[in-house]
């Protein structure tokens, strides 16, 4: 008896110990490296405790602090890498020295089904020549249908008082939009308190100059591509037509009508020198009616103006094109563009990381539903709760969640960010993400911007916008490296920077033609070059897309 | 022969012996320059070692397996570039500005606080205009940004005292950009570099001023025969350091005030070394930049040199 009672308690014993080792892996410590800056979580986050519980990870947070190159610059050279590698807007210098290891040694249908499932689709377009892939897009990966509730992307901006003002009319066309902005203003010189308004800001700061030099596209009836016009229909052979379109005629009608405005005092010279903050204390200060932007871009901003309860001085976006008096046909206008995955942005796993397998496992399990909800919406109960089968918050507990303190400690932000993501719509009809959900959109929204919404009769802002594109098969052309042809494309850049505002503060019409004649003259050579190096990559990418 | 042999021979061993008392006897001076001459080596001597990389095609992805030489192409590449030459002229500019200037006003600075009576006063004045020294360059810029522009407080100024009738574009015309980097080194340094002015003057013998009193001159001709020769040799010591540093003419004010507007004016070599070598992942040309940089200082430093040497004054080297 007592033998058999020892033999069971071995035998137990050892399974034990055999569970115990298969559900819990020795617990680590992974550094993690993002290419942007960010805070620190606090010591007792509650998901990150979540997380070490389940998984026995912890990590070890390094932000960016200074330059993006100059630091992947650093890391490369002394190949100082962490385990998760999220280069930021400069992934590809990580790609290209090797820093990475190729997921797709990981990644199958059997081992990771989330994470196969997430990228299956879109793998052709994702891999490089070679058939690797380094990073999962940390965005733009949408389940069911993409949820477009807002224009987040590039737009004509207007405040709303003035549409307001003028008892809400369709602005479609330019023409429209400036002889708006120049009516309010001569009715309306100052704000409240006596501060000048000005007609039209140009951001022209470093990268941030698209506000700049990349609406015409859109006036065209264009997705953002970036510096190029592509004609969406291939010819015999199927290949597309890439051109540049800041030298051709149909951009100088854009910066001729800049120039009038400039001329009838609507934009300030300042707006070519000012720097990125002194754009944002000027949108934040109320006094700018209209500008071309992303609506990411000037974010803080529109947050400081609700803190204020100055939503008269939000902005709505506006889809603006020629109108067919300009003479490049009746244009229909092409903002919204189907869900871009983030090519090559996120997390990748270093060549130096010890455990690459239970990393991709982290990112296969993270992907699960369970914890999807866990780190969209948090806890069941505490973050949010279920009626008739909707996902609701109340107000408290959305408003927390833009509390920078708050999120430090209740939200795995900094992996959850750069990790892969679920997106668009759950299999039950909720949205991935708390803020595309309908009922607490409603629930947040200010009396005055339900009031504006109904003047329009729209039930959301996108609603001024047509419906999303189809994604081109080579996604959006901005997304391409430029990196074989970088000296060129500096060059491209900077002509424009210099010349454009030169050509908008022209003194006449002879002045302007002179600027532009010698804007084209100047630019042609490093326009050519860069128009043929985007044809020969976009129908790359569009090959390998429909292969 | 045999004679001047003989001769020379007995000397040998005690010149040695004589070197080798000389150096037992300096033994502690020589331990205390250890560090600084470790530091030397290490920081100035050691990095030379990467001029290396000029001749090579470099970039972060070649810096571990090594890169190929490509003798003087990157020089080549420098020297056809546009930027390169608006550059160095910049730099020469700016540096030029700041030297005469900056110099002429910390000296101006240092006599008239020197001729100042009352101690507090003196005091006070020091301190307010050497403050803006410990500034960072980021705040000074920020601060002379949101002065400078068109609607800010100069041009108000300047209008409501009817000098100019519509306000300057300061930050986007490229002719005021010297100007302007000019007035902030100014000032910004300006207190600064008077105290080594102001410490001259007050090391100068008060007997010599009273004997030109007595002599019959007035302020005006003391400050100009008494405080002016006698902070000469500062003067000039200080002159032959700034020429050397002339390449130098800031990295950070022009990065940081210049746009894209000015972009003509505002290009240093350093900004230029940043934007096209480290920015665009081209060690190669950023280091032959810096190569040629290094070379002109260097030429600058002995012509400085040779001019005050002929001049018959105190040299550095």
């Amino acid at each position: 008896m007592r033998k058999l009672l020892a033999a069971v308690m071995a035998i137990m014993m050892v399974l034990s110990c055999v569970s115990f080792a298969a559900a819990d892996e020795k617990p680590i410590t992974v550094t993690v490296f993002r290419g942007d800056p960010g805070d620190q979580p606090t010591e007792d986050n509650r998901i990150y405790k979540m997380i070490e519980d389940e998984f026995g990870i912890k990590f070890e947070i390094e932000f960016l602090a200074g330059d993006l190159d100059e630091t992947l610059g650093t890391k490369i050279a002394g190949e100082d890498f962490p385990d998760l590698f999220d280069g930021g807007n400069s992934a590809e210098k990580l790609i290209n020295a090797g820093a990475l290891i190729n997921l797709l040694d990981y990644i199958s249908a059997e081992k990771t089904p989330n994470l196969w499932k997430h990228i299956e689709a879109l793998l052709p377009q994702l891999v490089n020549e070679n058939g690797e892939l380094f990073i999962i897009p940390n965005y733009g990966i949408n389940y069911h249908e993409q949820v477009v509730n807002a224009c987040n992307g590039p737009a004509f901006f207007i405040q709303k008082q003035v549409l307001a003002w003028d008892n809400y009319p369709e602005i479609k066309t330019l023409d429209q939009y400036f002889d708006l902005i120049e009516r309010f203003i001569a009715a309306n010189p100052t704000n409240a308190n006596g501060a000048k308004y000005e007609g039209f800001a140009i951001l022209c700061e470093d990268w941030r100059h698209f506000c700049l030099i990349n609406p015409v596209q859109h006036l065209m009836g264009q997705p953002n591509e970036g510096e190029v016009y592509i004609n969406r229909t291939a010819d015999e052979n199927g290949k597309y037509a890439v051109e540049t379109f800041i030298d051709k005629p149909y951009a100088k009608a854009y910066y001729a009508k800049l120039n009038e405005m400039f001329n009838k005092g609507l934009i300030n010279p300042d707006t070519f020198t000012m720097t990125y903050d002194q754009y944002i204390a000027k949108l934040s200060a109320g006094t700018v009616l209209g500008m071309f932007d992303q609506t990411w871009d000037f974010g803080t901003a529109t947050a400081a103006l609700e803190t204020a309860k100055m939503y008269e001085n939000t902005y709505v976006a506006l889809p603006l094109v020629y109108d067919e008096a300009y003479g490049f046909g009746a244009i229909e206008e092409q903002y919204l563009n189907g869900g871009v995955p983030n090519k090559d942005r996120g997390f990748g796993i270093s060549v130096n990381c010890e455990y690459p397998e239970r990393m991709v496992n982290l990112f296969e399990n993270l992907l699960s539903d369970r914890w999807q909800k866990i780190l969209q919406w948090g806890i069941e109960g505490v973050d949010y709760y279920v009626e008739n089968g909707r996902m609701l918050m109340t107000k408290e507990q959305y408003s927390v969640r833009s509390d920078a303190a708050w999120k430090m400690a209740n939200q795995a932000l900094t992996i959850w960010e750069s990790a892969p993501k679920k997106q668009g719509l759950q299999d039950d009809g909720n949205t991935w993400a708390p803020a595309d959900q309908g009922e607490i959109l409603q629930l947040t929204m200010s009396d005055y911007d339900k009031a504006f919404l109904a003047a329009y009769n729209h039930g959301k802002w996108a609603d001024f916008f047509n419906a999303p594109c189809e994604l081109a098969p080579w996604g959006e052309a901005w997304q391409i490296d430029k990196a074989p042809m970088q000296d060129d494309y500096d060059k491209f850049l900077l002509i424009q920077d210099q010349q454009l505002p030169k050509i908008i503060m022209s003194k006449n019409a002879e002045e302007l033609d002179a600027n532009w004649d010698a804007f084209v003259a100047e630019i042609k050579p490093y326009a050519d070059i860069y128009a043929a190096f985007m044809q020969d990559e976009v129908n790359k990418l569009a090959a390998q897309a429909t292969k | 022969m045999t004679s001047a042999a003989n001769r020379i021979k007995p000397m040998q061993p005690a010149k040695k012996w004589r070197f080798l008392k000389t150096l037992w006897d300096q033994k502690w001076l020589l331990v205390m320059s250890v560090p600084v001459l470790l530091y030397v080596c290490l920081f100035n001597y050691y990095p030379l070692w990467g001029w290396r990389y000029a001749f090579q095609n470099l970039d972060l992805y070649t810096i571990k397996k090594g890169a190929d030489y490509i003798g003087f192409g990157n020089f080549e590449w420098l020297f056809k570039e546009k930027y390169f030459w608006l550059g160095f002229r910049n730099t020469l500019a700016m540096s030029l500005i700041n030297l005469v200037f900056g110099t002429l006003a910390s000296v101006l600075l240092a006599i008239l606080l020197n001729e100042v009576r009352s101690r507090a006063f003196k005091r006070t004045v020091q301190t307010v205009t050497y403050l803006p020294h410990f500034l960072s360059m980021v705040i000074v810029v920020g601060m002379a940004q949101n002065m400078f522009v068109s609607d800010g407080p100069i041009n108000t100024v300047l209008m409501n005292l009817g000098v100019i009738d519509k306000p300057i574009w300061w930050l986007g015309e490229g002719k005021y950009f010297w100007f302007l980097v000019g007035l902030i080194n100014i000032w910004k340094e300006v207190g600064w570099n008077s105290i080594i002015y102001i410490s001259t003057m007050t090391s100068i013998d008060p007997t010599l001023y009273e004997a030109a009193a007595i002599d019959g001159a007035g302020r005006f001709n003391r400050i100009l025969h008494v405080t002016l020769p006698g902070i000469k040799s500062t003067f000039v010591v200080l002159m032959i350091m700034n020429i050397g540093h002339l390449m130098e003419a800031g990295f950070e004010i022009q990065y940081l005030l210049g746009n894209k507007q000015v972009y003509d004016f505002s290009q240093t070599i350093d900004v230029f070394v940043l934007e096209y070598g480290i920015q665009n992942n081209k060690y190669g040309r950023a280091i032959a930049a810096g190569m040629f940089k290094s070379v002109i200082g260097i030429i600058l430093l002995f012509s400085a040199n040779f001019v005050a040497k002929k001049l018959d004054e105190d040299t550095l080297l």
